[in-house]
């Protein structure tokens, strides 16, 4: 496939942050403190649903140290991404078990923690709704009384005042009487799980100072900066300019940091102080629950085909579980809509995408933003067509894989381009996963092993004007600075940047030193750094800067060669005459202005900037869901292999596999190391990880003695391959890939597990007490 | 973090433990003992306890040592779990306790800490109730050897105080034949659903469970009937649950019904591998 000749994309280089995170020399938000800063603390609710009668500060306004307490009352106004349904503290009622009702700000953390304990809070308790399904009942009481008051922050989001939901995502395409007319057979069924959590290692951290002119400084993990700046200027009427965010390498945030929370916390708190820095360090009970979530969602599915395979109908009703507030959940049950039939061609698809207010913590974006979700359930759905149609669940998904030429639910037209290779994949799965050697054996012990098989596909949900920005900069010995406001955390970002940089001005990588810490006030804007779109956005900005910089230096390498621009050639540090190389400047004589022997000089500073956006998006049509909600599909195949103890009804997953179509694979390792790490986050979802309730909503494992995590000891052996069908536009021909390894893993363990317990097991986590309760329950 | 401010104590001796006990007491404080202080440290920042002294008792001697005298083995309270384990001089448990939590926390961890936890679990005391151990108790009169059966009821039973010293256990009862199995919600790290224990004894087979019942137990009436081949498979088990001390747990790691299930498996098992054992 490498048919391009590169030097540098493609070759497995070592990520540019190795030496100082292998010696802890990585600075993140916290590990920064100034003299003088001040504590804040919050005090959380201890009820799901309720009134504030009376919210009493007085203890804790006269308690050591302390300087302010606010409330709701300090700020009574509702913010969020999408609809503006939350207020940042809770103002007269809480919606979730955690919810920040007061903010204490003292010299010293402990005396911050300590006055918010002294705040008493008089509640009147509200019926505790815990499941979407019966939120959305016409019956049920209402989340947000005033619902029609809010504001829709961005065009396309359909809330139903009057009731539990904010969002509603209509797919219709096709005809469904025709669709079900020309099905031989149908399956049904229904799936749930409840909220889980990011967990990601650094909790949530936000520093806030407001100088005496206006500027804001904020100080942020999160993963979008420029985000940060555009939300704090809507919400408290400030100018964008003046608002500048430094957000440094983040600890891991799986989607959980690109949510704008703590920001406008410690802004308040700041504002109340008189403009002091105060700092806002979430513990990891609130990290774990006052911070957003990852979704819950109940779902029915229902797909029709024909005795021979093939899929001709599919009808979905997705009730997204966004608990309190929508924030992103809104545009998960969006993306959810969008992609509902996962890559298969279904003529006739029709999907109601409800996302639901519950007395639960509340969502935002989760690593594969709604497809790890939507495809647990559709995968899941497909194995139980197939083992209704007795075909091989490889084979149905090639007859049905989707294909160039087809559409997808929101009828976008489908290219050899827009969309990769899913028959590929699954014909290389099957291989990784040893399939043939059979998906069901029996050990000598008395254990089962099986195989279980999903196929995926996945659009980044980015609006239509999604950009991101590069700049570039030459240092005296003609190495360069990449300036970005791509967020490192975790996933190597920076380096695919600089490899890409690297092979378009074909330079050494130690030439290329790329900042690691983002600020607003430098780099130019990004969206964010998520839905797995930084490797097109900010790649496709870095090749553009690198262009306007190749142009840059060959106008002034021509004038030191004494020839024309278009005679000569940028690479190996020198502008170099294109048949004659050894005629040649040397780029560092060149990029700071280049001196001619008498001392004349002409140039200056040679400084690259490149930019790129996402073309042709649209909203999508309310009735039918038309429309273009992303640039491409990325897709792929994952199997996983368990062994199973029929008597127990526990199992180890002994192998996880990936085949991915990443279009281009910039660095080999990296991109493993990312399918193994999206691999981890869905098992660990999947197999354990869920928030559980008692019957007030309150959440009885806010912590990780309780908070069941994969352990390091219980991972499988990972296998991953690639399959490379390019992007056109992507930068060499790359897709997006950072998501995708988590997005299968639920349906692949859940279809695994079912041909191994013999009970459709369509709940998660798949824990052995829900596995025995579904065996023995099948057994009554 | 924590946010309340208390005094720290770190006595040399055990006598001057009490003492500063005694002392703080009279002046009303609030008074606690702590080794590894990881209960402590996690519920104080919880505001589930907030003593205005401790007194760490991880310094005194005889609560430091592992070492068999005559026919004795010797394991002083404030060794840590991963000591208890990598010395493995009572191998039921060193499995039992490396069973505790993760290896981090282990590491802080003491034995004697595990045995006065707070938590319902304190599964380092399963071996010791087999073994019919004593325990070493420091009281205002001098060191006191009590019998771990008679001062265990629900948890270990100590006088204001009294804080444990020393487990004495006997050599010959830690060679004997033994199993456990910890069962946990899903992931090996986390409390227990079920934690057993079972050594063989001139013949006989003693059990002990945590997790199941909302504290530890050992009881006469289940050895009995796990000791009795005239009451045939499924028929035993279900005697056998009868004699349950107290109901069966339920919470978010299980429901009582599995729970129960889980139970009956592992009582199966022990029957059939401490029978396969002679």
């Amino acid at each position: 496939m490498d048919t391009q000749n590169l030097t540098y994309v493609g070759k497995d280089i070592p990520r540019i942050d190795l030496k100082d995170k292998a010696y802890g020399k990585v600075r993140y938000t916290n590990d920064e403190s100034k003299p003088g800063t001040l504590s804040a603390a919050l005090h959380i609710s201890t009820h799901a649903h309720a009134r504030l009668k009376h919210v009493d500060v007085n203890e804790a306004l006269k308690s050591p140290g302390v300087h302010a307490v606010i409330t709701g009352e300090d700020f009574p106004y509702q913010v969020g991404p999408l609809l503006g349904d939350r207020p940042p503290i809770a103002y007269k009622k809480v919606r979730y078990y955690g919810e920040p009702i007061a903010v204490v700000v003292a010299d010293q953390e402990h005396q911050a923690k300590y006055a918010a304990g002294l705040i008493k809070v008089e509640y009147e308790p509200l019926p505790v709704l815990q499941s979407p399904r019966e939120a959305i009942k016409k019956e049920a009481p209402l989340i947000h009384e005033n619902m029609k008051d809010y504001t829709v922050m961005v065009k396309g989001v359909h809330s139903v005042p009057n009731t539990n939901i904010a969002n509603l995502t209509k797919i219709r395409k096709g005809d469904m009487k025709t669709g079900w007319k020309e099905s031989d057979i149908t399956v049904e069924e229904k799936f749930s799980f409840k909220p889980a959590d990011h967990a990601a290692l650094e909790t949530r951290v936000s520093r806030a100072e407001i100088l005496k002119d206006g500027h804001v400084y904020i100080y942020s993990a999160t993963q979008g900066p420029f985000y940060v700046q555009k939300l704090l200027s809507e919400c408290f009427n400030i100018e964008p300019g003046k608002i500048s965010v430094e957000t440094p390498l983040v600890g891991g945030a799986f989607g959980g940091k690109g949510c704008v929370q703590l920001e406008f916390i410690v802004y308040l708190a700041s504002r109340a102080v008189g403009g002091r820095m105060v700092s806002l360090v979430n513990t990891r009970e609130e990290d774990l629950i006052s911070s957003p979530v990852h979704i819950g969602l109940e779902a029915n599915v229902k797909l029709g085909a024909t005795k021979n395979g093939k899929l001709k109908a599919a009808s979905y009703e997705f009730y997204f579980n966004t608990g309190g507030y929508s924030d992103m959940g809104a545009g998960m049950s969006k993306a959810g809509a969008v992609d509902c039939t996962g890559p298969y061609k279904i003529d006739h698809v029709h999907c109601d995408s409800y996302c639901v207010y519950t007395n639960m913590p509340y969502a935002t974006s989760f690593r594969g933003f709604g497809h790890p979700e939507l495809t647990f359930v559709m995968e899941r759905a497909m194995d139980l067509l197939a083992e209704k149609l007795a075909i091989d669940p490889i084979e149905l998904r090639l007859m049905n894989a989707i294909k160039p030429g087809d559409t997808t639910p929101t009828q976008t037209h489908l290219n050899s381009s827009n969309i990769g290779d899913v028959s590929s994949c699954l014909r290389r799965i099957k291989e990784l996963i040893n399939w043939s050697e059979g998906q069901s054996t029996t050990t000598q012990d008395g254990k089962v092993r099986t195989k279980g098989i999903t196929s995926f596909w996945k659009t980044s949900s980015t609006p239509p004007n999604a950009t991101a920005g590069v700049i570039l900069i030459f240092n005296i010995d003609g190495s360069v600075n990449l300036n970005s406001a791509a967020i490192e955390h975790g996933q190597g970002t920076k380096t695919v940047l600089a490899q890409i940089l690297a092979e378009k001005l074909q330079m050494d990588m130690k030439k290329i030193h790329v900042t690691m810490e983002v600020n607003t006030k430098y780099d130019p804007h990004q969206w964010k750094t998520v839905a797995s779109s930084t490797t097109y956005l900010a790649g496709r900005a870095v090749m553009a800067a690198a262009e306007d910089a190749i142009f840059q230096l060959k106008q002034i390498g021509a004038v030191a060669l004494k020839c024309l621009p278009a005679d000569v050639v940028v690479g190996n540090g020198k502008v170099y005459i294109k048949d004659s190389p050894e005629f040649y400047v040397n780029i560092k004589d060149v990029a700071v202005g280049y001196k001619f022997p008498n001392g004349n000089s002409i140039g200056g500073l040679i400084i690259g900037g490149g930019s790129h956006i996402v073309r042709h998006l649209t909203p999508l049509d309310p009735e039918t869901g038309y429309g273009k909600p992303g640039p491409q599909w990325t897709v792929g195949a994952q199997a996983i292999e368990v062994e199973y103890d029929p008597q127990e009804y526990t199992y180890k997953i002994i192998k996880a596999a990936t085949v991915l179509d990443a279009g281009k694979v910039i660095n080999p390792n990296a991109a493993i190391g990312q399918m193994r790490g999206g691999m981890y986050l869905g098992l660990s979802w999947a197999s354990r990880e869920t928030f559980m309730f008692n019957e007030e909503g309150r959440v009885l494992n806010p912590q990780f003695r309780s908070y069941d995590i994969l352990r390091a000891s219980e991972v499988p052996e990972y296998l991953v391959d690639f399959i490379e069908t390019p992007l056109v536009d992507g930068p060499y021909g790359a897709r997006g890939i950072g998501e995708y390894g988590v997005i299968g893993m639920a349906g692949a363990l859940s279809n695994s597990l079912s041909i191994a317990s013999g009970s459709s097991l369509n709940q998660l986590p798949l824990t052995p007490e829900f596995i025995w309760e579904s065996v023995e329950g099948r057994n009554d | 973090m924590i946010n309340f401010d208390f005094e720290y104590c770190k006595p040399k001796t055990w006598a001057e433990a009490i003492k500063q006990y005694n002392n703080y007491r009279s002046q009303n404080k609030q008074v606690m003992y702590v080794a590894g202080a990881t209960e402590f440290i996690s519920r104080a920042r919880m505001d589930e306890v907030n003593p205005e002294v401790i007194i760490d008792i991880k310094e005194i001697q005889e609560c430091r040592v592992i070492h068999q005298q005559n026919s004795e083995l010797i394991i002083g309270a404030a060794v840590t779990l991963t000591n208890v384990a990598d010395s493995n001089v009572f191998p039921l448990l060193t499995k039992v306790v490396k069973q505790i939590a993760t290896k981090t926390e282990r590491n802080k961890i003491t034995i004697g800490g595990n045995l006065m936890s707070n938590l319902p679990y304190k599964e380092g005391i399963l071996p010791f109730l087999l073994a019919d151990s004593k325990i070493v108790i420091a009281t205002d009169k001098g060191l006191e050897k009590r019998s771990i059966l008679q001062v265990f009821t629900d948890s270990i039973n100590l006088r204001d105080g009294e804080f444990i010293v020393q487990i004495i256990t006997d050599i010959e009862i830690i060679k004997q034949p033994f199993f456990t199995e910890k069962r946990t919600k899903q992931s090996s790290v986390n409390y227990p659903i079920l934690t057993s224990a079972a050594i063989k004894v001139d013949g006989l087979t003693r059990v002990a469970f945590s997790g199941l019942c909302p504290y530890p137990f050992r009881l006469q009436q289940i050895e009995n009937l796990v000791n009795d081949p005239s009451v045939k498979g499924e028929k035993r088990i279900q005697k056998i649950m009868k004699q349950l001390p107290a109901p069966i747990v339920e919470d978010m790691h299980a429901t009582q019904k599995y729970r129960a299930f889980v139970f009956e498996r592992i009582v199966s098992k022990i029957i059939e591998q401490m029978e396969a054992v002679s």
